[in-house]
Order: structure tokens, then C-alpha cells, then sequence
């Protein structure tokens, strides 16, 4: 009988490894955001309790900087694409041959890497670029997308919303599908109209699956790098400059892993915040 | 399926107009997926005046110039061999430390269950530079710094969780009389465990696979920090190809639909399961 009791253990012994494996770099790390740990000055980190924090994070900061621009990328993406993909969710209930063509095209985007995605992107965004040139095809003006600091935010979330609405669109069609007929049949005989039947019925329904949706995208774009990165390195000035990407430029470009730190641990933070409203929702429906 | 069925030759029409409409903003939407990658494609198989032309050419005579150059270069040749060993590596490390742990979730009780497999999925939440800019430092005194064994570790930190929540989901959706059946045969739970693993959620265990090979495969943040020029990756190798003064748009479009053609053809077997991939787990596709 103890081995039986032991054996989940057991078998989860090298994931539990994995995790304390993990324990010590990320503990280093949280340790040195309050040092003045710096690689290019060669010094032994020497505690300074919440020095970097407080300069970073002061009005005019890199850090304030950052964290507006990371809540600004993330509630845009989320907004968009939440929206968009509920929209093609919606049409892609409709039956027919086509329809199950088209959803296995659509969900290309989302299985490309999202820097090879960016990049295809950058070279559509270009000021002699295609994407310029089809805006003259409806008579509308060149934009410098990804040139100009009051563009550059858009563009990036333009990019995101393109890899990541599949996504959306896969999480809400799969809540569409579990929602019984015999529900839209009722509203039917009640009368109601479709965008009634939509509001008042099928949102309420998804309510579950717009939170997962939420919580994976939201945490996914707050802590998004690789198409910021890749389109803009946070350009231009620092227009697109979110917490993740400041962090590897002050850390890994100028070496200053204490101030690296305190934006990832503050990253980290908004990030993990999400990740608890996921697991609540489990824990509520696993009980 | 939410169509409005109601009586009469103008509600009819209204009906068809409707259909037309719905059909036109699902092509609007299937054009805005599929341009930039019919853009890419062109791109590939142009000659370089053609690339540079403004306005942009979409009729073109098509060369293959391109790929034959890139199939040529080590710098596109060497990270895609990279790639492909530490994908392949991290899925594999994934497997035996996850597979386990997938099957003990599913299918044992005991104390701190939901605790440590919440744990393993919030691995997935962390923004990776929080791990890797520690690694930066600490992989350097250990000698792991631009190797493939310090890449295959850190990339368990994307292709575990995965692994572990997606199977675990397969797993649960097996009966559990199944097993029970074997253990009143007498056999142990790894007769049973082999039995469900390699018999019935096998087509789960091929699709958790090939989302763990993706994900690896895509990746790219941990490599920029971790990886010199000998075990970097596609991903980074890619974007060397736009980084430097001269852009070389016509060897990066070869290249980018060298290194997604491969991805495409092995997703097709696995877009059935994709949404417990994606969702670890929470949402049952």
C-alpha cells in the first residue's frame, strides 16, 4: 500500500526537479532586482533594497514607460481580437463544405513562428511596400506604419491580431459547438431576432471560454517580445517599448541585470495576476 | 445553424442576403489570413529587380534562384539543422519527464495534486527573460552557454507544461475501467499505463507530439539569449537575413517558406486537437 502511495510521486519526480530546477535562477533573479547587479561594471551584486524599482518606476522612468506601453499592447490585442474572432466564430457556424475549407486556412497564422510572421509583415510595411501600394487601390494615403512613433503601436497589435485571432476564433467556435441546439430552437419560438438571440444567448453562454480566451491572450501580449522585437526592436524612440523587451535591452544589450530584474519581476507580477483568475475558474468548475 | 427561418418571399431574400453577406466578411477575414503568406510566396520566387519594383509586381517570371541560394548558405543551413535538433531533443526530454507526470495527474489521487499541476502549467505564464536572464549568467559558469544540452533544458520550460496538460486531458477522456480491468487481471499500473498510452491515446499522444515540435520549433527568445552562432536557431538565423544594412528580401522569403512548409504539412494531423494544446488542457476541442 505505500508504494501505491508513493507512486504519483514518484512519477512526477522529474517534473518536481524541473520546477526546483527553475526555483534557483528565478529566485537569483527576484534577488538581484534589489541589488545594483551590474555585468558590465564587474561588481559582486550588493544589496539596494528597492532602488531600482523606484528609479525605474519614477514619473519620466524607462519603467513607467514600459509598463504603459505593455498595458496599452495588451488591452488593445485583447480587444481586437476578442472581438474579431468572436465575429468570425460566429459566421463560421454556418454549415456547408466551404466553411470547414476555410477554417483550416484561416488557422495558419497561428502555427507560424511569430518572428518569421513579423517579419513578412515588416517587408509588407514597408513605405514603398505592398500594403501602402493596395491603400492606393481604394484611394487612400501611404502610411508609414511601423516608421513613425504614432503609428507603430497600431501596427504591432495589427501583426499580433493577425497571428493570434485564430486562436480566439478556435477557443469560441469550440463553446459555440458545446451549446445545444435545442437552446437557439427556444429563442427561435420566443421570437427572437438573431442579434438578440447572439447577445442575449450565445455571449452569456460563452462567458467560460471568453475568460480563457482573455486570460491566455492577455497574458501572452503583456508579456509579447518576440513581435516587438522583430518589428520595431521598441521603436521608433520607444513607441513600442514593453516591459519584456526594455528588460532584455537593459540586461542582456547594457548588462544591468538589476534593473533587467525589477521590470521582469513587475512583468511577472501582472502576468501571474491573470494566471490565478485561470485557475479559480478551474478550480470552480472541477468542483 | 442560427439562420431566421421565417415564412414569405422578402423574408426569404432577406435570408439569401444575409447568407451572401456572412460569406463575403468570412472571405474579407480568409484574404487578411492568407495574403501576407501569398505575398511571402511571390516574394521567393522573384528575381531581385522584381522584389525592389514600385509599384509592387504580382505578375513576375519565376525563378527558383532563391532557394537554390539559400539551400546553399550556412548561415540559413546551419540553424535549421539546429532547429531541428533542438526541437526534436526538447520534445523527446518532454516526453519521458511529462508522460509520467501527465498519467499520475489523470489517473491517481493524492495530496497537492492541483497544486503542482497548476504549477507545471504556470511555467507557461512566466515572461521567459524572468529564467533566462539569470540563465544568461548562471549557464556561463556551468559551461551550458551556446550548447544544445542548455537549450534542451530551458526549452522544457514551454514544451513540458504542454506536454503534461495535453496529455493529461487525453488521458482523463480514457475510461478508467480500463485499467482496472488489467489490475484484476493482475497486472501493475504500468501494464495498464502501457496499454491506454500506446493503444488508445495514441492519436493524442501523436498530436501532443507534433504541438511540442511546433512550439519548440517557433520559439525564439530563449536562443537569442543562450545560443551563439553554432547552435542558433532558424528563427534568429531568419532575422539575421533582414538585420543587416543590405536586405536580402528574396533568400529570406526562400527561407521563411522553408522553415513553415514543414510546420503546415505536419499540423494538418493535428488541427483536430490543437485547442487542448493551446489551452492546456482547459478547453476540450
Amino acid at each position: 500500500m505505500t508504494s501505491s502511495r508513493r507512486l504519483p510521486y514518484l512519477l512526477l519526480l522529474p517534473g518536481i526537479a524541473l520546477l526546483v530546477a527553475i526555483l534557483y535562477p528565478f529566485l537569483s533573479g527576484v534577488y538581484w532586482s534589489f541589488t545594483d547587479f551590474d555585468l558590465a561594471l564587474g561588481q559582486n551584486p550588493t544589496f539596494a533594497g528597492i532602488t531600482n524599482y523606484l528609479t525605474s518606476f519614477a514619473p519620466g522612468g524607462e519603467g513607467l514607460h514600459a509598463f504603459l506601453i505593455t498595458l496599452a499592447y495588451a488591452a488593445l490585442a485583447v480587444a481586437l481580437q476578442t472581438a474579431l474572432g468572436f465575429g468570425v466564430a460566429l459566421l463560421l457556424m454556418r454549415e456547408g463544405a466551404h466553411i470547414k475549407f476555410i477554417r483550416a486556412l484561416i488557422v495558419l497564422p497561428l502555427l507560424m513562428p511569430p518572428v518569421v510572421a513579423t517579419m513578412m509583415w515588416r517587408v509588407m510595411m514597408i513605405p514603398d511596400g505592398v500594403l501602402n501600394y493596395m491603400l492606393g487601390w481604394v484611394w487612400l494615403p501611404p502610411f508609414d506604419w511601423l516608421g513613425s512613433t504614432s503609428t507603430a503601436l497600431f501596427s504591432v497589435v495589427l501583426i499580433d491580431t493577425w497571428i493570434y485571432t485564430p486562436f480566439v476564433i478556435l477557443i469560441l467556435l469550440a463553446g459555440m459547438q458545446s451549446i445545444p441546439t435545442e437552446i437557439h430552437e427556444a429563442a427561435r419560438v420566443d421570437g427572437a431576432s438573431y442579434p438578440r438571440e447572439v447577445w442575449n444567448l450565445v455571449v452569456p453562454l460563452l462567458r467560460p471560454f471568453f475568460i480563457i480566451v482573455i486570460v491566455f491572450r492577455g497574458i501572452d501580449s503583456l508579456k509579447m517580445f518576440d513581435i516587438i522585437y522583430t518589428a520595431t526592436r521598441g521603436g521608433p524612440i520607444d513607441a513600442t517599448m514593453n516591459l519584456h523587451v526594455q528588460a532584455y535591452f537593459t540586461g542582456v544589450r547594457d548588462l544591468n541585470i538589476g534593473e533587467s530584474m525589477s521590470f521582469l519581476v513587475v512583468l511577472w507580477v501582472l502576468c501571474y495576476g491573470l494566471a490565478f483568475v485561470l485557475l479559480r475558474i478551474r478550480r470552480g468548475r472541477m468542483a | 445553424m442560427f439562420g431566421i427561418k421565417l415564412g414569405g418571399s422578402s423574408a426569404r431574400r432577406r435570408r439569401r442576403m444575409n447568407d451572401i453577406l456572412a460569406l463575403a466578411a468570412l472571405l474579407a477575414y480568409t484574404v487578411f489570413a492568407l495574403f501576407p503568406l501569398f505575398w511571402i510566396f511571390l516574394m521567393s520566387i522573384k528575381k531581385p529587380v522584381d522584389i525592389i519594383a514600385t509599384p509592387p509586381k504580382f505578375f513576375f517570371t519565376p525563378t527558383l534562384e532563391n532557394y537554390a541560394d539559400v539551400l546553399s548558405r550556412p548561415d540559413f543551413l546551419l540553424p535549421y539543422k539546429n532547429s531541428v535538433i533542438v526541437s526534436v531533443g526538447s520534445l523527446l526530454l518532454s516526453l519521458i519527464i511529462g508522460l509520467p507526470a501527465a498519467y499520475a495527474l489523470a489517473r491517481m489521487d493524492f495530496r497537492f495534486k492541483e497544486d503542482l499541476a497548476f504549477s507545471f502549467l504556470s511555467l507557461r505564464f512566466a515572461p521567459e527573460l524572468i529564467v533566462l536572464l539569470p540563465l544568461f549568467v548562471i549557464y556561463q559558469s556551468f559551461g551550458l552557454y551556446n550548447t544544445y544540452i542548455g537549450l534542451i533544458l530551458v526549452y522544457q520550460l514551454i514544451t513540458f507544461p504542454l506536454m503534461v496538460w495535453m496529455m493529461r486531458s487525453f488521458l482523463e477522456d480514457v475510461p478508467k475501467e480500463l485499467e482496472e480491468a488489467v489490475q484484476i487481471d493482475g497486472g501493475s499500473w504500468f501494464t495498464g499505463f502501457r496499454m491506454i498510452v500506446a493503444r488508445i491515446a495514441l492519436p493524442g499522444l501523436a498530436a501532443s507530439c507534433v504541438l511540442a515540435f511546433i512550439y519548440a520549433w517557433n520559439h525564439f527568445v530563449f536562443a537569442l539569449v543562450l545560443a551563439s552562432r553554432d547552435t542558433q536557431v532558424i528563427t534568429a538565423g531568419l532575422l539575421q537575413f533582414i538585420s543587416f544594412e543590405q536586405i536580402e528580401w528574396g533568400s529570406m522569403a526562400a527561407g521563411v517558406m522553408l522553415a513553415i512548409i514543414p510546420e503546415f504539412i505536419i499540423a494538418v494531423f493535428a488541427l483536430r486537437y490543437m485547442i487542448r494544446g493551446l489551452t492546456a488542457g482547459t478547453v476540450k476541442g
